[in-house]
């Protein structure tokens, strides 16, 4: 398969008569974009707020965050999501780089979302500080879920993902600035030169723990929960084919685009051909009962060793429960003598001297540690909040609570929080961007 | 300008050798010894004062040592505590860990001191103490001492600590999260140390597997008299959860009674509901029981399988709860379960 992505590196975003690109100015007719929002009946509210970094400015609940792109073969984006079923990762796509889609809670938050702050000490801890942010801020009639902690969230993480694709196609008839090209044949087609170097597969564990369908990532529309590991191209991945979960703790989440600019895929292609024969990705999942990790960590080992393998990667997006499969996985494929490395964060404790993960063995002598979710951040009052700063503590989210003993509650009367890392928007980016670490103290 | 206190054993304190090792423990103005050597390495900071006690002293009266030692320093102003360095001798590392520790839960000052690896004091005192790696012999005095000092300064300066290794210390169990200074992100880190793991090159990994801490299960009690405990992480609790139970991530536990309840009411009849945010709580909120089988367990009682049921059971929530936390809430359930007269318990996740 070969993927080209025709990048242009937005640098300013405002509204306009037009929407429009121009050398690193995006403009967006807000009305026709709150149109293409407001095609799904359960939007009931809707409202598009820009933010760029060094604005004094954080963002909660955030749900989703998606980076704007359009593919040209005239189907659509993210298929199952914004239109039917579709391969993809073959062919050409445009992206907006430098910017995302956030979905965004006017008033309600659940379990999954996150907290972004686009300055000071707060703008450390998540990549999304760093872009410019368009933030598709909204309210639904989604009554049944509306004061649960667990939301599926979909009108607003759909709505978004149609805003992504609409805002991709304002480039789509223009020469890209820098073209990406993803160039991986079948395996058994390759050169022998390429042949003769090791052989190397990334094993993907997205979340997939809720058994009710409509949490969970989802693949080309089909809910992670529902399937057995499979083997994927890393194009289909880098272009929309999977899309993010509204459940698991958030700094251990993988947004859409996190996967459509998943870093481990993009080392991986830099060396193909070089010091390593990429074969692909083995998409796993996580699992809730122990029969089925097995299962599934069983499929991973056949389907890796029957590639041919002799190293893996592999991530997991959770941490807890969820460690289990992502050992579990670590220790087959090491039996099958396939050389893996983990990627993974873990949960000490804010004190620091828990056990890292809930599950553990011998074999896993080879882990990229990516962040401590129970590290506790505190962060001064911001002057604007997009959407509203009571979910943090109001609503569930992971990494808040309504009062603590000793910390009191994690929004205080002045505005400043305090709250877990869990809560910080995709903050331990398990997918390769962490440029964080655990070390002993 | 801060002030310091040193511990010394009698050899290093200028008593004498091992035919002072009975020495009782003494307080000094001033430095003595090796003391001199820290004193002059200490940027802002001035020993002000010495401890000495023989080895054997605190070999065989570790208590009163130490009460004793504690004692000199109630009226002490300090700052900071340091000890040795012990190097490879193994009474004067044991007298050493005891003294820092003992003296940073009585002062909550920070303490340091230095061993050889191969001093047993090492592993006893790792995790209370900043012990830094030693050498074996006191010939490495010019070498160990310096590392102490320059720990102290940072310390005193509040400078920021960059973690065990960088710092030189045993590491202490604590894993905190950091920013790493060359900004290498986790994918790049990955495909490295995979390189280095294919091609059988040395790779550490950032997340060494610590021993694992295994409880051998309980032998078999006669259930027929037994009084049994329900107890859960799974999150069930009372549907207006009175204890405000975090739902992730927990701290607090609680407990409720079941005197004459046959099983548990659900969400719906507004009796009981799991909290637990890692998990689909649906089944659980239609029937709690299947979570806390307080139903089957009624079953037994009436079958006279088991002797009787204890009269409250015990709750809080698993998911992304610390090791460390679960291990103070199940402490402080097991109190109530003893006082109790409890047999066995069946604990059930979810």
């Amino acid at each position: 398969m070969k993927l080209e992505i025709g990048n242009f590196q937005v640098q300013h975003v405002e509204f306009g008569e037009t929407s429009s690109y121009s050398k690193g100015s995006l403009i967006i007719n807000k009305k026709e974009a709150l149109a293409v929002v407001m095609e799904d009946e359960h939007i009931t509210e809707a409202d598009i707020i820009l933010t760029k970094p060094g604005d004094d400015v954080r963002i909660v609940p955030v749900k989703e965050a998606i980076e704007p792109r359009f593919r040209l073969n005239g189907g659509p984006t993210f298929p199952g999501i914004t239109g039917k079923i579709e391969r993809v990762g073959n062919g050409k796509t445009v992206a907006l780089k430098g910017c995302s889609v956030l979905a965004v809670g006017k008033h309600w938050g659940s379990f999954g979302d996150g907290l972004i702050d686009m300055s000071g000490e707060g703008a450390k801890y998540t990549i999304f500080s760093k872009l410019n942010n368009i933030c598709l801020v909204a309210d639904t009639d989604e009554e049944f879920e509306r004061h649960e902690q667990q939301k599926k969230n979909h009108a607003i993480r759909w709505a978004a993902h149609r805003l992504a694709q609409y805002l991709g196609s304002i480039v789509k008839d223009m020469n890209a600035e820098s073209t990406e090209l993803f160039e991986l044949g079948p395996i058994t087609k390759r050169d022998k030169k390429v042949k003769d170097l090791p052989s190397v597969v990334f094993v993907m564990q997205p979340q997939s723990q809720i058994e009710e369908l409509g949490f969970n990532d989802l693949i080309y529309g089909w809910d992670t929960n529902r399937m057995l590991p499979t083997f994927m191209h890393p194009n289909e991945i880098l272009d929309g084919a999977i899309i993010g979960a509204s459940y698991m703790c958030c700094s251990s989440k993988w947004s859409t685009y996190d996967f459509q600019n998943c870093p481990t895929i993009k080392s991986l292609y830099k060396e193909h051909g070089k010091t390593i024969n990429f074969l692909g990705i083995v998409m796993s999942n996580l699992n809730v009962s122990l029969e089925q990790k097995e299962r599934a960590a069983m499929f991973v080992q056949q389907i890796a060793s029957n590639l041919g393998a002799d190293g893996a990667i592999i991530a997991e997006e959770g941490y807890g429960n969820s460690d289990a499969d992502f050992i579990e996985c670590f220790k087959l494929l090491e039996e099958a003598g396939i050389k893996t490395v983990g990627m993974t964060n873990e949960c000490t404790g804010s004190d620091g001297t828990s056990q890292p993960l809930a599950a553990l063995d011998v074999s896993a002598d080879a882990i990229v540690s990516c962040g401590n979710v129970s590290t506790l951040i505190e962060l001064p009052a911001m002057g604007t909040v997009i959407g509203e700063l009571e979910s943090l503590m109001r609503d569930g989210l992971s990494g808040g609570w309504e009062d603590d003993d000793v910390l009191g509650p994690s929004v205080r009367e002045d505005g400043s929080i305090i709250m877990a890392n869990d809560s910080m928007f995709c903050g331990d980016s398990v997918l390769g961007q962490s440029v964080k670490t655990v070390k002993e103290f | 300008m801060k002030k310091g206190i040193l511990y010394l054993n009698q050899f290093f304190g200028q008593i004498g050798g091992e035919d002072k090792a009975d020495y009782a423990p003494a307080i000094k103005e001033g430095v003595v010894g090796a003391g001199m050597l820290l004193n002059n390495l200490l940027e802002d900071a001035e020993i002000t004062h010495t401890l000495i006690c023989g080895d054997n002293f605190m070999g065989s009266n570790e208590e009163e040592a130490v009460e004793k030692l504690i004692g000199f320093l109630e009226d002490k102003e300090f700052d900071i505590f340091f000890a040795g360095p012990a190097f490879q001798a193994g009474r004067y590392g044991n007298a050493c860990g005891l003294i820092c520790k003992a003296v940073k839960e009585k002062f909550g000052v920070p303490v340091i001191t230095s061993m050889h690896e191969e001093n047993p004091g090492v592993d006893m005192f790792k995790k209370d103490v900043y012990i830094f790696k030693g050498g074996d012999s006191a010939a490495k005095m010019r070498k160990d001492m310096p590392k102490m000092a320059k720990f102290g300064n940072k310390l005193l300066k509040n400078e920021k600590i960059k973690g065990a290794e960088a710092e030189g210390y045993y590491p202490r169990g604590i894993r905190l999260e950091v920013f790493l200074e060359d900004k290498t992100p986790a994918c790049d880190r990955a495909v490295d140390m995979l390189l280095k793991k294919i091609n059988e090159e040395p790779f550490t990994s950032e997340m060494p597997i610590p021993e694992l801490d295994r409880v051998p299960i309980a032998p078999a009690i006669e259930l027929s008299d037994a009084k049994i405990a329900l107890v859960t992480s799974g999150g069930i609790v009372p549907v207006d959860n009175p204890d405000k139970i975090q739902s992730s991530s927990a701290t607090r536990w609680g407990r409720y009674s079941i005197v004459g309840l046959e099983r548990l009411g659900n969400k719906a009849e507004g009796a009981y509901k799991t909290i637990h945010a890692g998990y689909d709580p649906a089944a659980a909120d239609a029937d709690p029981n299947i979570v806390l089988p307080l139903d089957a367990l009624r079953a037994y009682e009436k079958e006279g399988k088991i002797g009787s049921i204890h009269d409250y059971y015990y709750a809080t929530v698993g998911t992304g709860t610390a090791e460390g936390e679960a291990k103070r809430m199940a402490l402080e359930v097991i109190d109530y379960l003893r006082n109790d007269g409890v047999d066995a318990v069946i604990l059930t996740s979810c």
